[in-house]
């Protein structure tokens, strides 16, 4: 059962990194964290002692091995993790020329310029007070 | 909300998951004793339904075909959205400046690195064609063949420079290897439909048990991923590489900005 | 060799994605504007292929195995295509949604040799893949080339505001990812199989067992999280509001809605023989479907920025959706199925709207167009005709939708999600004929805030024809209406049945008759109240305005937009799915 509380472990650090992050990079490697979570549980659930791996080539055919069809789902989310750490590593240099910094607390959506604290306006209540010259 | 705060839900959240993981893990069957019932199936069947000896190729592009298909394409989508988001801003140009770190020197790039690059690299792209035309035998395939040539083209530009990597390493004939591939593994799919068979069937001849030419279709796709990984790869090693140049005139504002 | 109709399935998930490499090989060479036309052939072609799909499955869902490898000795060896009736006509109107968005966007990205339309047929292709598979690893594949298709489209405008919305976006559903991964991994260690059905078979066989509900935990999880249900909607306003207007269409259209459908079946079909599952879904789906109407709505209505309001208003609709979800029955589950139709085309046509103002008036801010849009009537139009429909008014395809999960909640007792799926749908209608009050007819207090507009200088392309923009949304709106209601209430019964592998019933019930109009009159109040605020009397204002400003400034500090957040709340969220679970 040790496998299996790995992968849980890392996944819970990897989410608690992604949620206390000060550093774009440092999130991506957080991501990557949970990832290997998944690869660690997956590869445990395929194992058996004893087993070769799956390729008969120095073995004769029948001969008891690992589970191929985990290793091949493995190898669906490592190209799943390839891309998805490219396309966030990206969005982060797009992120930094634009913004200036890799810290997530910084770079917020929607929100105006000069503005400070909550952007979203709204304008049910508080069309008056907001907007009083 | 403050850093204290989102620990403390994670924390709230960790007293309910922590003893609901405790109870899944007692629950799973003990690691290492058994192996599911369909990895056991395939590993009977497929050596003599396929004459092939590596189980993870067979599922990867027989068995379960569409899986690796669908993530061929996923990784096509990726690498075009790279391109798009680096040249939507940089533009398509090209410039012979690289960036410059005030406080960093610039060394020259030094001979025995040269030689050492012009060695490795042509040894590296037999070895990646290598990985890539054994897949049926070794634990081989597209897939990882496909990112050790990507790789090889990196020493190219260690070797012979920025000049030397733009004039070896093209976009349009990259954006030409990664759709082809993965043209040709969808038609792969396709093609079998038009002899009646199913999509992604093995109709080709499936040749001899442990040689490298066995497997009949799977060769076919193999080859189609091995193209759109190593176009794909090398597409990305491109963008970024061009990140570091020094840009001749100002980032353009993206598409819609008028 | 199979059967006639079924040896069509692949092909609809298969045209787009040789469509799609076949233009990124060739990227460099194609002229202007071919890529839009073969996409929107694409798209159509896949829609038509569906539509007849559907058609033929009516006597019974269609199978289709990859590769030839038919179940041996009651182990499924390949994948496989399941397409009940239900199942076909959503990939119909998701086919014919992006038609019509590909005719909308004609023009739009004009710079990038076609790289827009490579990855918006790949994301057609993964929801129709989505649609019809009968494999649990194969709808994650699915799942994973939505998300990633999704995370490139968000993108594009590249301005600051946009990244961070992509960044967002992208990790929460990258998380989703893992999870549904882990549970699937789960899932496969305890049944043996990945195949729908022989999963079925096995967990019925099981009894209640913990890594079942674990991974169905997982697996919930990570659907929900695409489908935007509180505690995690946070990453759809950030990403919606600032995608680019063709690429909001679809997510709102369809993909939110895709992981509704994707829970919908997967605890219909693959965990139907838990009854711990069984016994759990009610009360947490609902419940967390009423809360997440009554957010969205309530947010949607302190929004200035028309996108994000109609992202939240969205958030209200999905909740409604898990909601008839919940019933756990075939009209419940019917109704939110043609929900799905009908809100994907009432929102679509909505989201065109929006990107017509920002093509032709340069902004995306309710306060600023005030009374801009005097020069663009059929517009203003069809965003009032939408709007009421968004509120429930009993006409078109939405409503019946919102009929069957009315009736479904009422049948079962759930008074508390029908009361929260009407307000829900009152308030979202309210926000968006306030909109539509103030930048088509220029009612409402004058502010003169410009300053206050939280987002930045907002423009798309503004050369194409406003025909060319404004005939897609007309044409959502009138499938809509228009669709013959009697088409739909004959099919529903057995399509519903069918999609959740139930045996058939005669009739869905409905919900009661007066409830739509409720809603409708409480959307016209509301927007009423917001546009008209300095016309009543003070007494009703100071009060209306005392019940909503404490509640309002927590929600708008919880939408913070910070990635630490949105995950601290997804795992919460993981946490109330697991407890409520282990309480069943």
């Amino acid at each position: 059962m040790l496998p299996y509380a790995v992968a849980a472990w890392l996944f819970g650090i990897g989410l608690y990194g992604i949620a206390t992050s000060r550093n774009f990079i440092h999130l991506v490697g957080c991501l990557g964290v949970c990832q290997s979570a998944t690869y660690v549980l997956l590869l445990g659930l395929g194992y058996r002692w004893g087993s070769i791996a799956p390729i008969f080539y120095d073995h004769p055919p029948g001969t008891p091995a690992v589970d191929p069809v985990m290793q091949a789902l493995v190898l669906t989310d490592i190209v799943v993790g390839a891309t998805l750490t490219a396309l966030l590593l990206v969005l982060t240099i797009q992120a930094y020329k634009r913004g200036g910094s890799l810290d997530p607390e910084k770079l917020r959506p929607m929100r105006a310029g000069s503005k400070s604290g909550r952007g979203q306006g709204s304008s049910r209540g508080k069309d008056e007070e907001r907007t009083a010259p | 909300m403050s850093p204290r705060a989102r620990v403390a839900l994670l924390a709230l959240a960790a007293l309910i998951l922590l003893p609901g993981a405790a109870s899944v893990i007692a629950g799973l069957p003990p690691f290492g004793a058994t192996i599911a019932r369909y990895g056991e199936r395939i590993n009977a069947i497929t050596p003599e339904a396929r004459h092939v000896a590596n189980m993870v190729s067979a599922i990867n592009f027989d068995l379960r075909g569409l899986d690796t298909l669908g993530e061929e394409f996923m990784l096509l989508a990726a690498i075009t959205g790279t391109v798009i988001l680096l040249r939507g801003r940089r533009g398509e140009g090209k410039t012979g400046r690289a960036m410059r770190r005030p406080g960093r020197a610039v060394i020259p790039r030094s001979e025995a690195v040269v030689l050492a690059c012009r060695i490795a690299g042509p040894l590296t792209a037999l070895f990646g064609l290598y990985v890539v035309l054994h897949a049926t035998v070794t634990p081989g395939g597209g897939f990882q063949g496909g990112v050790i040539l990507a790789s090889g083209t990196l020493l190219i530009y260690l070797g012979e420079g920025y000049v030397g990597w733009r004039d070896a390493v093209r976009s349009p004939w990259l954006d030409a290897l990664e759709g082809g591939g993965a043209l040709l593994f969808a038609l792969c799919g396709l093609a079998p439909m038009l002899t009646g068979a199913a999509f992604m069937q093995n109709v080709l001849p499936l040749g001899t048990f442990r040689d490298p030419f066995s497997g009949g279709l799977m060769l076919v796709e193999n080859l189609g991923v091995a193209m759109a990984v190593a176009g794909g790869f090398t597409q990305l090693f491109l963008e970024f590489m061009e990140e570091t140049r020094e840009a001749d005139e100002p980032d353009e504002p993206g598409e819609e900005s008028a | 060799m199979t059967a006639f109709p079924a040896v069509l399935l692949p092909l609809p998930v298969a045209i787009p994605l040789v469509v799609c490499a076949a233009m990124l090989a060739t990227a460099h060479l194609l002229p202007g504007r071919v890529p839009d036309i073969l996409a929107t052939l694409a798209a159509l072609g896949v829609a038509i292929l569906s539509a007849f799909i559907a058609a033929h499955a009516a006597d019974g869902p269609l199978v289709y195995w990859f590769g030839g490898w038919e179940p041996r000795d009651g182990v499924h060896l390949g994948i496989g295509f399941s397409v009940d009736e239900a199942s076909g006509w959503v990939a119909a109107f998701i086919g014919l949604l992006y038609a019509l968005t590909f005719v909308f966007a004609w023009g739009f990205f004009g710079r990038t040799h076609g790289h827009f339309q490579i990855l918006m047929l790949l994301f057609l292709a993964a929801m129709v893949g989505f649609c019809f598979t009968r494999d649990m690893f194969n709808l994650f594949v699915w799942f994973e080339v939505m998300s990633v298709a999704a995370f490139a489209l968000t993108a594009y405008h590249l301005e600051e505001s946009a990244l961070s919305g992509a960044i967002n976006f992208t990790v929460i559903n990258s998380l989703a990812g893992f999870l549904m991964l882990g549970g699937i991994g789960l899932i496969y260690a305890q049944t043996g199989t990945l195949d729908f059905e022989g999963i079925a078979a096995a967990v019925a066989r099981g009894g209640r067992d913990p890594v079942v509900a674990g991974a169905f935990c997982l697996v919930a999880a990570a659907l929900m999280i695409k489908g935007a249900i509180v505690p995690f909607q946070f990453w759809l306003a950030d990403a919606h509001a600032v995608a680019p207007s063709p690429v909001s269409v679809i997510f709102s259209g369809s993909m939110v809605s895709l992981g509704l459908f994707g829970l919908a079946k997967v605890s219909a079909v693959v965990f139907a023989g838990s009854d711990q599952v069984q016994h759990g879904l009610p009360v947490l789906l609902t419940a967390l479907g009423s809360f997440t109407a009554l957010l969205g709505g309530w947010m949607a209505l302190l929004q200035r920025h028309l996108k994000r309001m109609l992202a939240f208003s969205t958030i209200s609709h999905a909740g409604i959706m898990l909601t008839g979800i919940g019933a756990l029955s075939a009209d419940g589950t019917g109704g939110m199925l043609v929900y799905v139709v009908g809100h994907g085309l009432v929102k679509g046509a909505l989201f065109m709207v929006a990107g017509i103002l920002l093509a032709t008036r340069a902004s995306i801010d309710e306060i600023a167009l005030r009374g801009l849009g005097r020069g663009i009537g059929p517009a203003g139009i069809a965003m009032a005709i939408a709007g009421l429909l968004l509120c429930g008014l009993p006409i078109g395809v939405l409503d019946q939708g919102t009929r069957g999960v009315q009736g479904a909640l009422a049948q079962q007792g759930h008074g508390i999600a029908l009361a929260a799926g009407a307000i829900g749908a009152a308030l979202t209608g309210a926000a968006v004929l306030r909109a539509a009050g103030r930048i088509f007819l220029g009612l409402g207090p004058d502010s003169g805030d410009e300053a206050g507009a939280p987002s930045e200088d907002e423009r798309e392309k503004a050369n194409r024809p406003l025909w060319l923009m404004l005939a897609p949304c007309c044409a959502l709106l009138v499938l809509d209406v228009g669709l013959p209601a009697h088409l739909i209430e004959h099919a529903l019964p057995r399509a519903a049945s069918a999609f959740m592998h139930r045996p058939a019933v005669d009739t869905v019930a409905e919900g009661p008759g007066w409830l739509p109009w409720m809603s409708v009159l409480a959307a016209l109040a509301g927007a009423a109240y917001g546009l008209l605020r300095d016309r009543l009397p003070a007494f009703v204002v100071r009060s209306v305005g005392a019940t909503q400003s404490a509640p309002t400034r927590a929600l708008e500090a919880l939408h913070s937009g910070l990635i630490g957040d949105y995950a601290a709340w997804l795992a919460v969220g993981v946490a109330i799915i697991v407890a409520m679970l282990a309480l069943a």
